[in-house]
């Protein structure tokens, strides 16, 4: 069955289907072929192919029967190692079935983990090599522990390029029956900073409202999904209305779900936009910086929101 | 002369001796009846009130009049897990062989602390169990902690009791005791009562033995404020030292009264007045996390001095006039919000797994791909259930 997620539908299965990172494909295959794979760390920044990569390994080792011989999780969604722990302990107990002697454990997300957790999963991934191999993946590899470098063979993703973006888009265009343009293909690579899932979920919300991909459509699409709201909260604060500001601000938290850390992060990048003086830029940004701290340190993050935007009135009013 | 409490010399041994509940009374017989017709899936029901309006007195002499007879628990039984099976285990198995039924009385659920949740869910297992019928009484229900209790639950709401009631109430005492107050005493008893028939007798028993009956007024001063004129005194009033001890007067916990703090500076405040006020509120707050966090209770002397002095002293000038201060809102608006987002945080793990990314990444994603969330063949793909499609449907 084809699935009807779009980056389900059109994830590649073999090797030959990745776009782009090249070298790294390559490298991944004759490890493959060979049978004898290490463990690995993919580095690279989201929708760059990391976890598609990993399936296609598991897939060419294990034919059809990959699913029994595959174990995904996510670091930044267990609740702590010890869970993680378990969950290997449980998998790894029964040998892998067919003539590859190990099974694959991809670790999503790996540099959620403490340095401490991760020392914990070093030890995990010691007791069972001779039944396991792990495929973890991270954004940044300044944030996985030396230990685990060393350990494992690594791979680096870089952002996809505008050419292989293309190859996509209209391998999908062909697929689904599409109409894009030019200008339309430009939009959907800018809109989706080098994630490849974020440009076929953007292409697949646009298609849903018409097949003819105009590049007007894209953009309405892309700002749509983007929380814009932030700036009206700023608007009222600077105008001096306070009440309408606060009240804004908790919708926008609670419709959107966003943490008081996502809206400090939103606003503390708008300063630079506003029309005040640059003196009271930089010391609405030490607010707001303020602001984080004590949020991090584990204080109310509405209450910090409130006093900031107590300090964006003030601002409005040209003091503070 | 006897030693007994008039509170439990004159406690009512029959529904019609108690007074101003009429409603809750009905609605608890009401309750009984559909109980014992088994029409009702429900196996507890709270009665919930402010101290001293008769909720516990309601049990006994509801049980006493439809001839059951009451096993009473407290909080700290609940805690004690298997011994408590043990010495339930008759009550909650079978019904008695006495001919008698059995009510099981929990007294003062909110006595369960945060700590003690396996004691709360202790009793839910009870009530689960049990073929008796639960009475849980509570001064406040509202709390979080009881959400699946209450979802469990026929809930009745007790009144505070009105002051005529209760005069009434004291002259009958009087008057069966033989002793004579004057109408004023009566009337001041009644009000500093509030609504607490418990209470007002009980100063009736002290201030009929006095020699004086009007001592019993002297600690006046202690009584409670409201949170109402705490605001006022903070808001509008010219700071003064008596501040600092404002809040041991207010029948509120600490939370609470910072929620009502932040709710109504606005209403008094001009924007520079704000900004100094809110730094100081975010400041009380800074000062009650670590409070908890290092469990060093001395920082509760900052977080209240801001709070209350601090915020006073943020305006330039007393205020005059009248402000309708407002109920916080925010914890319930966050409430109910959770409430509507598990569903989306449902769809959002089921996508999740579906396409092999994280949960919190595809929460992030949410607004992109509910459009195509919207899909039927999608929805069957990823077997959301028919609520979470409602959901998807309805805010779109």
């Amino acid at each position: 069955m084809t699935s009807e997620i779009w980056t389900e539908k059109y994830r590649p299965n073999i090797f030959s289907d990745v776009v782009g990172q090249d070298d790294i494909i390559k490298k991944a295959q004759s490890l493959t072929n060979s049978l004898n794979i290490p463990h690995l760390l993919f580095i690279g920044p989201a929708g760059t192919g990391k976890s598609t990569l990993a399936l296609i390994i598991v897939k060419e080792l294990f034919g059809k029967n990959w699913r029994e011989n595959y174990l995904e999780f996510n670091a930044s969604d267990e609740r702590g190692i010890n869970i993680i722990r378990e969950k290997v302990k449980n998998f790894a107990r029964t040998k892998s079935i067919g003539n590859v002697p190990f099974k694959i454990i991809f670790l999503d997300e790996a540099d959620a983990l403490t340095p401490e957790a991760q020392q914990a999963l070093r030890r995990t991934m010691e007791n069972y090599s001779s039944t396991c191999r792990f495929i973890l993946s991270c954004n940044y590899s300044s944030k996985i522990i030396d230990p685990i470098q060393s350990r494992c063979a690594i791979f680096r993703f870089k952002l996809l390029e505008k050419k292989d973006a293309e190859k996509v888009i209209r391998k999908i265009e062909a697929g689904e029956k599409l109409q894009i343009s030019n200008e339309s293909v430009e939009m959907l690579y800018e809109g989706s900073e080098g994630d490849c899932r974020k440009i076929i979920n953007i292409l697949q919300s646009t298609a849903s409202i018409s097949p003819i991909i105009s590049p007007e459509l894209v953009s309405t699409v892309i700002s749509n999904a983007k929380p814009k709201d932030i700036l009206v909260v700023l608007d009222y604060a600077l105008s001096g209305d306070f009440k309408n500001a606060r009240e804004k601000l908790l919708e926008v938290m609670l419709k959107e779900s966003i943490s008081g850390q996502d809206v400090i992060k939103a606003i503390q990048k708008e300063i630079w936009n506003l029309p005040i003086e640059p003196e009271l830029k930089v010391r609405l940004t030490e607010k707001t910086g303020e602001a984080e701290f004590r949020i991090v340190e584990g204080s109310d993050p509405f209450i910090q929101l409130q006093a900031l935007i107590a300090s964006f009135v003030l601002a409005g009013l040209g003091k503070g | 002369m006897t030693s007994t409490s008039w509170t439990k010399k004159y406690q009512p041994k029959h529904l019609s001796e108690i007074k101003g509940q009429e409603l809750a009374i009905e609605e608890l017989k009401n309750f009984i009846e559909k109980f014992k017709e088994s029409e009702t899936d429900k196996k507890s029901v709270i009665l919930y009130g402010p101290p001293g309006t008769g909720k516990t007195t309601l049990a006994y002499v509801m049980a006493n009049e439809s001839n059951f007879e009451i096993f009473e628990l407290n909080a700290s039984d609940l805690r004690g897990g298997e011994k408590l099976r043990e010495v339930l285990a008759p009550a909650i198995e079978q019904k008695s062989l006495t001919k008698k039924g059995k009510f099981l009385l929990i007294d003062e659920v909110d006595g369960i602390s945060e700590a003690d949740r396996g004691g709360l869910s202790e009793l839910l297992r009870i009530i689960e169990f049990t073929s008796q019928l639960v009475i849980i009484t509570a001064n406040d229900i509202w709390n979080k902690k009881f959400s699946e209790l209450r979802k469990k639950s026929e809930i009745i709401p007790l009144k505070e009791i009105d002051s005529k009631t209760i005069k009434n109430a004291l002259i009958e005492i009087l008057r069966k005791e033989k002793k004579f107050l004057k109408e004023d005493i009566l009337t001041n008893i009644t009000i500093k009562a509030k609504g607490d028939i418990r209470a007002a007798i009980n100063d009736l028993q002290v201030a009929s033995s006095l020699s004086d009956p009007s001592e019993i007024f002297i600690d006046e001063r202690n009584k409670e404020i409201d949170i109402f004129n705490v605001l006022r005194i903070i808001l509008k009033e010219k700071s003064d030292n008596s501040l600092l001890n404002l809040f041991d007067s207010v029948n509120k916990p600490m939370d609470e009264i910072l929620l009502w703090i932040e709710e109504n500076i606005p209403q008094d405040y001009n924007p520079e007045e704000l900004a100094r006020a809110y730094e100081l509120l975010s400041k009380a707050d800074i000062f009650r996390n670590r409070v908890y966090k290092q469990q060093y209770w001395r920082f509760l002397v900052y977080s209240n001095a801001f709070l209350s002095y601090g915020i006073s002293s943020s305006k330039k000038s007393e205020k005059i006039g009248f402000t309708n201060y407002k109920k916080p809102t925010r914890i319930l608006k966050m409430w109910m919000n959770n409430q509507k987002i598990e569903k989306k945080k449902s769809i959002a793990e089921k996508y999740a797994n579906y396409v092999h990314v994280g949960k919190k990444r595809a929460l992030k994603e949410f607004p992109m791909i509910k459009q195509f969330l919207l899909k039927s063949q999608v929805q069957k793909e990823l077997r959301l259930t028919e609520e979470e499609i409602n959901y998807l449907n309805n805010s779109a």
